[in-house]
């Protein structure tokens, strides 16, 4: 069970091996439970796609008795995709903690809840951070956003094109058509700012109550702080993929167009499908996953690493970075990678410049206090794996023989002290041969 | 008596100052003239001293102290060599100059070693 948050030497270590082979685990739900009868949800592109992308796709029932994730200690899949919103029990030896313990140990997940969600599932969203509503029988509704339709009258098919700024995520390409989504909503626990994500929000005039029976009371989830698809990235860089519409993902809300009401605009497509596929890449690391080697570090002009630096010595840093891209590791394009010289605070902070090829180098000059420093580089950016890398280099302060032999501020006193020597020999002959 | 002003009295006190002073032997005014030359170098020091900042402080102290030191050796030799002081009337000359050029010379190995 390998974290992968750095310690104090080099960067993310990473297998290659998890990378070419992903085998996510597809859980399915037995089309039994569902309420009312309706063509079975069946997420056709969403399977054909990782397959396309040289993912092993397996399919198993979620009560089947032989599914499980490890086998002898070793895990069996590289991420799991959870699309069996009622289930109660796995089957086999998946449970609550077995599906903690895959994401602990860095692997991604994908769950999709629905409108009659078990509570297991919303365990597990609760361990990853977001709170489904209570209500077993709330949806979320949407009086102003809903997307126009023929049948559904009851405003629970919504559009939402409220999505989270950040290209790594969603990819460069804007998704221009809103999503379709019918399910419940969930909130996000404040506490978690930095890890957990509003992916799609809903828009301001939505709400999650039951479309069935009168409000009694005010609903509780209300406007955008309902989160439509939520992504978690942990400190393991483990992601997740939250959402809780399984109906966001079938063929029938892929093709369909798209009409938002109160909006002229006609889209042919829906942006599911771009949506969908944009933000799996994103969750099975083929895009935003960073990974960090080599660093080095020494002295300007020389080429081998010191083991410790003087004080006003200049020195240069540089370490490699590169982004996995799903097949190979391309070299990483920033701006904003910083590494700071540390002794309990930053004495020195410079952004590194980068050749195109994923180096990235500074040079500076060692500041004036002596210690034990760390050269620390750490990169938290949206999206994005965090990479944190430190090595500690002591630094010493001048040798007795490396001040400067003459100090020009004080000539005049040297001069001073030889005049009164050379005045002192004159005097003397002056003295004794004079009359 | 209170004829005369005070002006004329500073004048008339420094005149006869000035011809006193011009009755002492050749060799004391020279000795004179040493201590002045070193005095005057000691406040060079200081002045830039106050100017620049006392910085590399121990060569200022060494500067300083070779004037001064200089100046106190040169003043005893004029005691001692003085014709006129009772005290040193059986003190060879020769004796007071080698007494000089040994203290001068421990001053000077001082000096070099602090100045830095």
């Amino acid at each position: 069970m390998h974290s992968l948050r750095i310690a104090d030497r080099s960067p993310t270590p990473c297998s290659p091996r998890r990378f070419r082979h992903q085998v996510p685990l597809h859980l399915l739900q037995f089309p039994q439970s569902r309420l009312r009868p309706r063509i079975q949800v069946v997420p056709l592109h969403l399977l054909q796609f990782p397959q396309s992308r040289g993912f092993d796709l397996e399919f198993k029932l979620a009560d089947d008795p032989k599914i499980a994730l490890q086998r002898y200690g070793r895990y069996l899949y590289d991420a799991l995709i959870l699309f069996c919103p009622s289930v109660e029990r796995f089957g086999g030896s998946i449970d609550l903690a077995a599906i903690i313990d895959f994401f602990d140990s860095g692997h991604d997940l994908i769950i999709a809840a629905d409108s009659n969600a078990s509570d297991l599932i919303r365990e597990v969203g609760n361990e990853c951070g977001v709170e489904f509503d209570e209500d077993p029988l709330a949806v979320v509704i949407d009086h102003i956003s809903y997307a126009v339709s023929e049948t559904e009258g009851d405003h629970t098919l919504i559009a939402s094109d409220d999505l989270i700024k950040s290209d790594v995520i969603l990819g460069s390409k804007r998704i221009v058509a809103p999503i379709l989504f019918r399910g419940i909503g969930h909130s996000l626990n404040p506490a978690n700012n930095w890890y957990v994500l509003k992916v799609l929000s809903a828009s301001p005039s939505a709400y999650s109550a039951n479309p069935k029976s009168k409000l009694s009371t005010p609903p509780t989830l209300i406007g955008s702080a309902i989160s439509l698809v939520s992504i978690v990235q942990a400190r393991n860089n483990a992601r997740i993929l939250i959402t809780g519409s399984l109906s966001m993902f079938n063929n029938r809300f892929f093709r369909s167009g798209v009409q938002k009401a109160g909006s002229q605009t006609k889209h042919e497509k829906s942006g599911n499908e771009q949506f969908l596929t944009e933000i799996s890449k994103w969750v099975f690391h083929e895009r935003g996953h960073l990974k960090a080697v080599n660093v080095k570090h020494h002295k300007v002009g020389e080429t081998d690493e010191p083991a410790l630096y003087r004080i006003n010595d200049e020195l240069e840093y540089s370490v490699e970075i590169y982004e996995w891209s799903g097949t190979s590791w391309e070299p990483y394009v920033a701006n904003d990678v910083q590494v700071q010289f540390y002794m309990m605070s930053p004495y020195v902070l410079k952004t590194m410049s980068h050749d195109k090829k994923g180096l990235f180098s500074t040079s500076f000059k060692v500041p004036d206090v002596y210690g034990v420093f760390q050269f620390k580089v750490e990169y938290q950016k949206l999206g994005y794996t965090s990479l944190s890398l430190s090595k500690q280099i002591p630094v010493r302060p001048y040798k007795h023989n490396e001040y400067e032999r003459f100090i020009p501020a004080a000539y005049p006193y040297y001069g001073a002290a030889f005049s009164m020597m050379a005045g002192f020999f004159i005097f003397s002959f002056v003295h004794l041969y004079s009359k | 008596m209170g004829r005369t002003s005070s002006k004329e009295d500073a004048g008339a006190l420094f005149h006869s100052l000035r011809s006193a002073y011009a009755a002492t032997p050749v060799n004391l005014k020279i000795i004179d003239l040493y201590v002045g030359f070193a005095i005057f170098t000691a406040l060079i020091q200081v002045v830039y001293m106050a100017i620049v900042g006392s910085f590399p402080f121990n060569s200022f102290l060494s500067g300083v102290l070779s004037c001064f030191g200089t100046a106190v050796l040169a003043v005893c030799l004029r005691i001692q060599v003085n014709k006129e002081n009772k005290e040193f009337k059986d003190l060879p000359p020769e004796r007071a100059f080698a007494d000089f050029v040994l203290c001068n010379l421990v001053l000077h190995l001082v000096i070099m070693n602090f100045l830095g």
